[in-house]
Order: C-alpha cells, then sequence, then structure tokens
C-alpha cells in the first residue's frame, strides 16, 4: 500500500526516528561534505555583492507606504482623534484609523492560547510610549505619511503607568494592563512559573554554608539590522505577502482567518532574506497588526502597500531577563551544592517558558530546587525570546556557581565539575541516561573545561579575587562559566528534494527565513551525503512557498529538526533512484525500455559524486545527469517515439519528509541533556575610569557533531560579540516620571563596535555525538550570545574583589563599587 | 493672442525675456547654440559606478534615497536611520560617505562608487568574504565591503589596527568583526599580488 508518493516502509523509517530521543541509530558510515570545513556560503556571493534581497528592499509599481503614530504616553487611551488634515495632505492616499467599523475587534496573530488572545489589528489604547496605535497612514512616500501623521490632532486620557518591577509587584500599584489583567500586574500562567525538585529546606538544613544574593538585569533589545516591515499585495482576491519574519507559517496561517478568510492556497508568501531578528521580531502583535493593517489599505486603495517601522519603534522590544533575581543557595565548603532556592520578578514575558532554574535542573546534581518566575507587567515593550528566552537562567548559573566558587575560594571550574548530573543525579546517573539512549559515555564537560583551559592558559590567569595589578595599572581578573548546549524548541521541519530533468541536480524546496547561520548550507551537505551527491549539484531554493515549511525559527532548531527532515527525504529519494535504476525507464504503449542497470538489484547499486555505480564493479556507471537527461522536459511523447526512436523516460525523483521534535519544552523532559559549553574570559579593569577591557575569549563547545564547522564557529564569535556587548553596554533606559525611553537609536544605545571587541576570540568544537540531532548533533545558534552575556559580573569581581548586582556592566557602576562615585 | 505669447518668453539659458517666439529662438541660435541646456532647479548630474544619472531630487531626498529606493541599488542598507551603522556607506569622490546623512540635491557633480560597482569591478574583497563567512545575516555586509574598498584605496596593505579603525563605525549584530580582518587582510595581499603581476 502507498500513501501518495511514500510506501509504508518509508513512512516507517520517516517516523521511527520522529520522536529522537535517543541516539542516531543509523548514521552515515563515512562523511564528505558534512563537516567539512573550508565549504563556501551558498548565500556568500550575493550578500557580499549586495544582490541579496530583504523585504526592505521590496519596491512594486504604485506601492504605498503605510506608517503608524506612536503613543507618546506610557498607558494612554485615545478620547479624541481628529485625522482631517492628514486626509487632505497631498500624497496620503489612505487613513486608517483605530475606529474604522470595518476593522475587527480582534484578528488571529499568532499568540500562544491563555496569553494575550487575539489583540486587535491597530489598538486605541497605548500600553507603552512608542507603541504604534490608533492611526496608520499610506501614503505616495515615507515622507509624506510622516508628515501626514504631525498633523493627526489627538485627546489623550493618560492613564497610570508603571516602569519597576518590584513597585508594579506591589499591590497598590495601578494596572499595566488593565483591559487584560485587570486582577494585578502579577501573572502566574501557572506553565512555568515554578520549578521544585526534592526540598530546599532539607537542602539549607544539611548544607554547610548558606549565602543569599540579589542581582538586577536591565532590559536589552535584539537590533535587528533590517527594520520590521512587510508588503502586502492583492493580486485579485490572493494576497501576495512578503514577511520579515521567522515564522513564515504563522504568517500564512493567521493571514488565512483575516479579512473574512483567505484559503491557504490563495495565498503567495515570499521570505527573502532577513536582516536577523534573534527571535524577537517573532511573536508580538506588533508583527502581524501592521500587516493586517497593510493588506486592509492595500485592498481599500488596489495598490500594493509597504509598512516599516522606524528604528525607533523596533527598540520597544526587551529580552526577557529584564528584573530582579533573588537567590538562597546552601553547600558545603568543597563546593557541593545542596540547594537553590530563586525568586525572579521579570518584566512583559509574553512567553515565560523557562523557569530561572532550568538549567540547575537539566545540567546539576544539585538535589533541592526550588525556582520562581514572576512575570509582572509594566508599561514598557513585549519582552520575548531574544537570543534567547533561556536568558535568565544561563545568567543565574553564571552567578550561582561563580558565588559559591569566589565563597569557598575554590576555582570555579572545579566547582561545575563537582555538580555536573542532570535531575539531581550524578554523573554516573548521567551516564546511566546516554547508556539507556545508545550514547557514547563521553564526560562533556570535563572535555570542554580541559580543552579550554589548556588553550586560555587557565591555571596561569586565575587568581583570587582583587589581587592581580598588572604593571598598565589596571586590574586583571579571569571567569568561567558554562551550562548545556540546547535546541529543544518544539515543533516540526518539513522539506522536499527533487532530482530536476537534463541535469540531474538536485534542489530543496522549503520556506526560507534565513536569519544568517548559513541553514541552507547544512541542509545541502547533508543531501549531498545522503544522496552521493556532489556538493555544487544540491542546491537549496528558499524564498517561495512551496507549501514546505522548516521548523522556525530557524537561528534555533535547524540542525536537530529540519537535519533530520532533510535525511529522511534523502534517503527516501536515494531509495526511489535505486530502484528506478534498475527498473525499466519507461513503460509506454509501445512496450518497456531497457534499466539503465539490467540485471541489478537496487542494493547492487549506490551513488557517488553524483554518479550512479555498480557496488561489484564500479565501471559500471551512469551519472545522473545521464540517467535523468534522456526525458527531458518532454517526457517519452516527443515525436521522436512515433519516428520509431525510443526514448528513456525516468519517473520523477521527489520525496518528501517532515520531523518532529518534542525537546524539553514538554513538562515532562524526555532527553536529558548530555552535551556541555565552557567559557573562559580574561578582562582589565581601570580602576580610575571604570572601564572593562576584555583581552580574551575562549568558547568550547560541544556541538555533538559539527555538520558546518565554519557556521558553529561564526555562532561562537559572533555570540561573544553579542553577549559581552550585552553584558558591557546594552539596557534602554526610560524617564522615570514621563515614562519616556531615551535611548531609542543606535547612538545613544552602544552595541559593539569592532573595536569594543578586538580581543582573540577562541572557538573550539567538540565532537562528541551525544546531540540528539542527525549525526549526534546539537544545536549552537541561541547558545553563546545568551550565555556570554553575565560572564563579566564574575570576571569584574575577580578583578576587583567586589561584586556588581546589576547589568550589564557599565564604567559608573565599576567605580560605585569601588567607592569612587 | 495666446496667454504665453501675453506673458512673453523667457530663455532657459540666461534668463533673458522676448516679446515673441521668434526674438527667444533667434537669441539661443545666435548666442547659445550647442550648449546643453541648464540644469533645473533640483535636478543633479551624478556618476554612478561608472554610469551617468541625471535625477530630478527632492529637497529632502537623501543619496541613500535615491540610490537604493529611486535607482534601485539595493546594495546599500539602512541599518540606523542616522548615521551610526555604516550599513549604507558608500564612496564619494574617493571617500566613504553615509549615504543616509548626504543629502542627493548636494551630489550634484560628484562620483559615487557602491557595492554593486565594486561587485562588478571583480574586487578580491568579495571572494575574500565569501571565503571567510565574513557576514552571516548580510545586512550590513555591502557597507563593511565598501568601507574595505575605501580603505584598500587609500592604504593598499592595512594593518590589522588600521583595518579595526576603518571599520569602527560599521555595526554588525551577528558579530561577525574577527572574519573582516582576515577577509580583509587577504584582499590586500591579492591585490599586491595583482599588482606585482601587471594585472592592475
Amino acid at each position: 500500500m502507498t500513501v501518495g508518493i511514500h510506501t509504508d516502509e518509508q513512512i516507517r523509517k520517516m517516523k521511527e526516528l520522529q520522536d529522537n530521543l535517543r541516539a542516531d541509530a543509523s548514521p552515515l558510515k563515512r562523511f564528505k561534505h558534512i563537516g567539512e570545513r573550508s565549504g563556501r556560503r551558498l548565500d556568500g556571493h550575493k550578500k557580499a555583492c549586495g544582490e541579496a534581497d530583504y523585504t526592505m528592499d521590496v519596491q512594486l509599481p504604485g506601492m504605498l507606504h503605510l506608517r503608524f503614530l506612536d503613543a507618546p504616553y506610557p498607558h494612554a487611551k485615545i478620547a479624541r482623534l481628529d485625522t482631517s488634515r492628514a486626509e487632505q495632505l497631498p500624497g496620503v492616499r489612505y487613513v486608517l484609523r483605530y475606529d474604522n467599523p470595518e476593522l475587527p475587534e480582534r484578528a488571529s496573530m499568532g499568540k500562544l492560547p491563555g496569553l494575550f488572545g487575539d489583540p486587535p489589528p491597530l489598538p486605541g489604547i497605548a500600553h507603552f510610549e512608542g507603541e504604534p496605535v490608533g492611526v496608520a497612514v499610506a501614503a505616495d512616500t515615507e515622507a509624506i505619511a510622516e508628515e501626514a501623521l504631525t498633523l493627526v490632532e489627538v485627546e489623550w486620557e493618560q492613564r497610570p503607568f508603571n516602569l519597576d518591577v518590584i513597585r508594579a509587584r506591589e499591590d497598590d500599584a495601578p494596572l499595566s494592563y488593565p483591559e487584560i489583567y485587570s486582577a494585578g500586574n502579577y501573572w502566574n500562567n501557572g506553565m512555568f512559573n515554578e520549578l521544585v525538585q526534592g526540598d530546599v529546606k532539607k537542602g539549607f538544613k544539611a548544607s554547610e554554608r548558606i549565602i543569599e544574593f540579589e542581582f538586577f538585569r536591565r532590559g536589552h533589545t535584539w537590533i535587528g539590522p533590517e527594520r520590521p516591515c512587510g508588503v502586502f499585495r492583492w493580486n485579485g482576491d490572493c494576497p501576495e505577502v512578503w514577511v520579515k519574519q521567522q515564522r513564515p507559517h504563522l504568517v500564512k496561517k493567521n493571514l488565512s482567518t483575516w479579512y473574512g478568510g483567505v484559503p491557504m492556497n490563495k495565498i503567495q508568501l515570499h521570505c527573502l532574506y532577513q536582516g536577523a531578528s534573534f527571535g524577537g521580531w517573532i511573536q508580538v502583535q506588533w508583527n502581524m497588526g501592521p500587516l493586517y493593517c497593510a493588506g486592509f489599505v492595500a485592498k481599500k486603495t488596489g495598490r500594493p502597500v509597504k509598512y516599516a517601522f522606524t528604528r525607533r519603534e523596533d527598540f520597544y522590544g526587551e529580552s526577557m531577563d529584564n528584573g530582579r533575581y533573588r537567590f538562597k543557595v546552601g553547600f558545603s565548603s568543597d563546593g557541593t551544592i545542596l540547594a537553590v532556592e530563586g525568586v525572579s520578578t521579570i518584566a512583559n514575558q509574553q512567553w515565560p517558558m523557562f523557569n530561572i532554574l532550568n538549567h540547575f535542573k537539566e545540567n546539576t546534581r544539585i538535589p533541592h530546587l526550588h525556582g520562581t518566575t514572576e512575570s509582572v507587567w509594566v508599561n514598557k515593550g513585549p519582552a520575548v525570546p531574544t537570543r534567547c528566552e533561556q536568558l535568565p537562567t544561563t545568567l543565574s548559573m553564571t552567578m550561582v556557581f561563580n558565588r559559591v566558587a569566589a565563597e569557598c575560594r575554590l576555582d570555579p571550574v572545579e566547582v561545575a565539575l563537582k555538580n555536573d548530573g542532570y535531575e539531581g543525579h550524578d554523573m554516573e546517573g548521567l551516564d546511566e541516561a546516554k547508556r539507556q539512549r545508545g550514547f557514547p559515555l563521553v564526560d562533556s564537560l570535563r572535555d570542554c573545561v580541559e580543552k579550554g583551559k589548556a588553550a586560555f592558559g587557565w591555571d596561569e590567569k586565575r587568581h583570587l579575587p582583587g589581587t592581580r595589578r598588572l604593571p598598565n595599572g589596571r586590574m586583571h581578573g579571569a571567569a568561567f562559566t558554562w551550562t548545556n548546549e540546547w535546541d529543544d524548541s518544539l515543533g516540526t521541519g518539513e522539506i522536499a528534494i527533487r532530482i530536476e530533468r537534463n541535469d540531474g541536480t538536485a534542489s530543496i524546496l522549503a520556506m526560507g527565513c534565513d536569519n544568517g547561520v548559513d541553514a541552507e548550507n547544512t541542509y545541502c551537505r547533508i543531501a549531498a551525503d545522503e544522496l552521493g551527491m556532489s556538493l555544487e549539484d544540491v542546491h537549496y531554493n528558499q524564498q517561495i512557498d512551496p507549501g514546505f515549511f522548516r521548523m522556525s525559527p530557524d537561528s534555533s532548531t535547524n540542525c536537530s529538526v529540519n537535519g533530520w527532515a532533510v535525511r529522511h527525504a534523502a534517503r527516501i529519494l536515494k531509495q526511489q533512484i535505486l530502484e528506478a535504476a534498475v527498473s525499466p525507464t519507461a513503460k509506454t504503449q509501445r512496450g518497456e525500455y531497457r534499466p539503465a542497470f539490467p540485471g541489478c538489484a537496487p542494493d547492487d547499486l549506490d551513488i557517488e559524486d553524483s554518479v550512479i555505480f555498480r557496488k561489484s564493479d564500479p565501471s559500471v556507471r551512469k551519472s545522473l545527469a545521464e540517467f535523468v537527461m534522456e526525458a527531458g522536459q518532454s517526457g517519452p511523447i516527443s515525436s521522436t517515439e512515433n519516428a520509431g526512436f525510443r526514448w528513456a523516460f525516468t519517473e520523477p525523483f521527489f520525496a518528501f519528509s517532515y520531523h518532529v521534535q518534542l525537546g524539553s519544552y514538554n513538562p515532562e523532559n524526555p532527553r536529558p541533556h548530555l552535551t556541555r559549553q565552557a567559557h573562559f574570559v580574561e578582562v582589565e579593569v581601570d580602576t580610575e575610569t571604570g572601564d572593562v577591557f576584555v583581552i580574551r575569549v575562549v568558547n568550547v563547545n560541544d556541538v555533538g557533531k559539527a555538520m558546518n564547522p565554519m557556521s558553529c564557529e561564526g555562532q561562537q564569535y559572533g555570540g561573544t560579540v553579542m553577549g559581552l556587548s550585552r553584558g558591557r553596554f546594552e539596557e534602554m533606559i526610560y524617564d522615570p516620571v514621563t515614562g519616556v525611553m531615551l535611548n531609542g537609536n543606535l547612538l545613544d544605545y552602544k552595541i559593539a563596535t569592532i573595536r569594543d571587541v578586538d580581543c582573540p576570540i577562541g572557538t573550539i568544537l567538540v565532537e562528541s555525538g551525544m546531540g540528539y540531532g542527525p549525526y549526534g548533533s546539537v544545536g549552537i545558534g541561541e547558545d553563546i550570545g545568551t550565555v556570554m552575556t553575565g560572564i563579566l559580573a564574575p570576571a569584574v569581581h575577580n578583578a576587583i574583589g567586589v561584586w556588581i548586582d546589576d547589568h550589564p556592566i557599565t564604567p559608573d557602576k565599576v567605580l560605585k563599587a569601588l567607592g569612587k562615585i | 493672442m495666446t496667454e504665453q505669447a501675453k506673458a512673453g518668453f523667457t530663455c532657459p539659458y540666461c534668463g533673458k525675456r522676448f516679446d515673441t517666439f521668434d526674438e527667444l529662438k533667434h537669441d539661443i541660435l545666435t548666442s547659445h547654440r550647442g550648449m546643453p541646456l541648464p540644469a533645473q532647479e533640483g535636478q543633479v548630474r551624478l556618476v554612478i559606478n561608472g554610469q551617468v544619472h541625471v535625477v530630478q531630487v527632492e529637497p529632502e531626498w537623501t543619496l541613500y534615497h535615491l540610490i537604493h529606493d529611486h535607482l534601485g541599488m539595493t546594495g546599500s542598507k539602512q541599518f540606523c536611520d542616522r548615521g551610526a551603522c555604516g550599513s549604507c556607506t558608500v564612496i564619494m569622490d574617493g571617500f566613504p560617505v553615509l549615504s543616509c546623512m548626504v543629502l542627493a540635491i548636494e551630489c550634484d557633480g560628484k562620483t559615487i562608487e557602491t557595492v554593486e560597482g565594486v561587485a562588478r569591478a571583480g574586487h578580491p574583497l568579495i571572494e575574500a568574504y565569501v571565503e571567510h563567512h565574513a557576514m552571516q545575516c548580510g545586512y550590513c555586509t555591502p557597507g563593511f565591503v565598501v568601507t574595505s574598498k575605501a580603505l584598500l584605496d587609500r592604504n593598499p596593505d592595512p594593518t590589522e589596527d588600521e583595518i579595526r579603525d576603518a571599520l569602527s563605525g560599521n555595526l554588525c549584530r551577528c558579530g561577525t568583526y574577527p572574519q573582516h580582518i582576515i577577509a580583509v587582510r587577504e584582499a590586500a595581499g591579492k591585490l599586491s599580488g595583482q599588482k606585482d603581476n601587471g594585472e592592475v
């Protein structure tokens, strides 16, 4: 029996690895392109030459530009609105008001159930300063639209507001979002707010020493180089849409419910290259609300409409770690941690998927844990995963482990090794988990730290806090942090591969959502090695919607989910090719055509370098191009057939597959994390100016299997730059009196330049084979940029002997810690 | 008498007024014969990547707006919108400038080189950037390429420190900075080799 083009056996093969809860049962015996260091980026030439198209580059004939009114107050309702002067400005083609009776009160914007629900596409109430509300103007140019917005007269009904999570948590605080959360600003969604393991009271009682401390992390943002934008055009009743989106499947799904309903098969979606958003711009209502408005105006005007946020408008989204963290930790003098109790009070988590102690549970043998993540609403922008939602838990790991090491005057590396494990189990327990799942018994953390220590010179550089002054007068510091590698979103990936007629090249067909991690290159390598093709014969045809959507966001989980889907599809396709190679090359009314490899069974053949050959006699060979070429595009209906010639006609070679990942977002956490990462940083602190100079960084990541090593290294040095930038500079600053953001631009909100991180950044990849992805791989894209964010606190502590409990670690805080201001 | 005849006729070359069309015609043929018409207000003439462009611009247009939105050379990108990121860098009369901070109307007579021009000329920077993965999302990459090209034009053998100085105004959120130094150094080496071989 067959379902579509797949046999039962093929479907069984796809499904047997669907949950990937154990080691890869059938890896390739040898790799040719997977793991190769010298691969050119497939998108490299286009990007270097400025030929890669982004949604911001889309220009369509007659296109209008849509701009939004930004709320001047952090919490206010529109009481009266006069748009008449704006409507009369030459060049203005449409003014959309929030009270337009044709606008729905609510529309599906891709929110998770239980959060904001379905918001209005264009709200009339602002919950943060800068929120696009009330009016959208479509004009011939952006400048005209901007000018028109200055002519809009609004009478605002101002409301009391909160900016601070601690104040907002108090009973008498004003409500930040009264329409949605009328009972208070504290939101417990009941999913992951609380994590309990063992009994912390018992743990503290058994502890030799107990410390308590708190720290703050100030809100930062993603800074996607390409501003949020989208273009909407109606071709009759068929929408054609260009989106900057890491989750294009959500756009299509939601769009199908808009404007009275649009059949999915009428929606044409383009997801061009994306000027990165690091997850941030993926799941907030202002992502799809403006697109809804663009489609609405496009329908009304009969013209294509492009919306683009200003750089300032993009600044209002926040990371998910903005708030206060309180910890109580019980431990022994030898660094063995027995109990951790942590409470984080964090602002505006739209997606509170991670408890602050999550990584403690996943990575350690600490028996007693109690973590509480309080999500509190304040009148700032939404906080969403920003490379990534695990920021609070990785920051907490860094602070707790380094605090304990400092208290015990121990090497933090030794403290990490002493507490490594999983879910309260020690390393023997972790080994048992590996054994049960078919993984090699590699001590990943030990392997990582040994390599890292040697590369960094850790034993020579490490010293007690505040004890090493350098000849240049600065204080020297060194720090270490660690955690697991992860790629554990829930989701599915779909991939199709087709062998092209005439030349036998392979096209991978799936919706693209490129964010720069070179994922397409990795997929091509997998397909090439699995099919036995040359890498140059495999191409990823992205950007156009073929109906196959990859697991997204594509920077988080591509290898572990989409990699499997590519592999499944490639194996099915290879089998199709080999079976066709030994079967009649065509059957027509005139009879059967001779097989390309007569007298062979599929198992007698293999493919290498895009050539099919007989394993027992490799001289019997035919290139894939030759094999498929004869049929061409015309098939056997060619007139030559009627003239007596016989042309072979190979069947169309096409296969699709998919993969489902459960991951640890499942509360039952079915996959113990087996691979680890370790990071070392060396700093110098100028005690006169408070400046922190990063001198050297070494990253060691156990990625299981590096399918695309240069891409992995790119995430290591790139994540280091972003992580240190967040740790040193990044914070959105609000005026406490007006609630207005003061630094919503790239001059006043500093991100690291090439001068700010100009130190050597070591990139070491460990390949233990202990990932749940294909060939034992595990993700790396989110990890370093997230983990490195907190490492400057222990580094500066090691330098000056004082803890700074307020991230980012800016010069003024260093001087304050030193008692100089 | 037509309205035009009542109003008289103004010479587009010198602004002199004439009562009749024939008098205007005589003046043009005798005094301005063969001369190009003077530019209208708001018209600029630029040479971009070796080609002449004559464009009527609005006073508020930036050079970026002209290049990206009106001439369709979308390699230049706008990341920051205020001269903070370097993504819109083009080379104007030999110097790297931020095209979002230059008014198009001030560019009359200028010679501009964009990333498209650098690429079309086969500059070794392109291959070096590809080879060393000096990009991730790629949005800022053209700005880096153009800034590096301007650096190599004036300093064919820059040190690592000089490269850092030259690129310190270009922001890359993906953090690809280490690769740019490698790529620029490699391109410099190739240019030097080409020079030695008499190829340039």
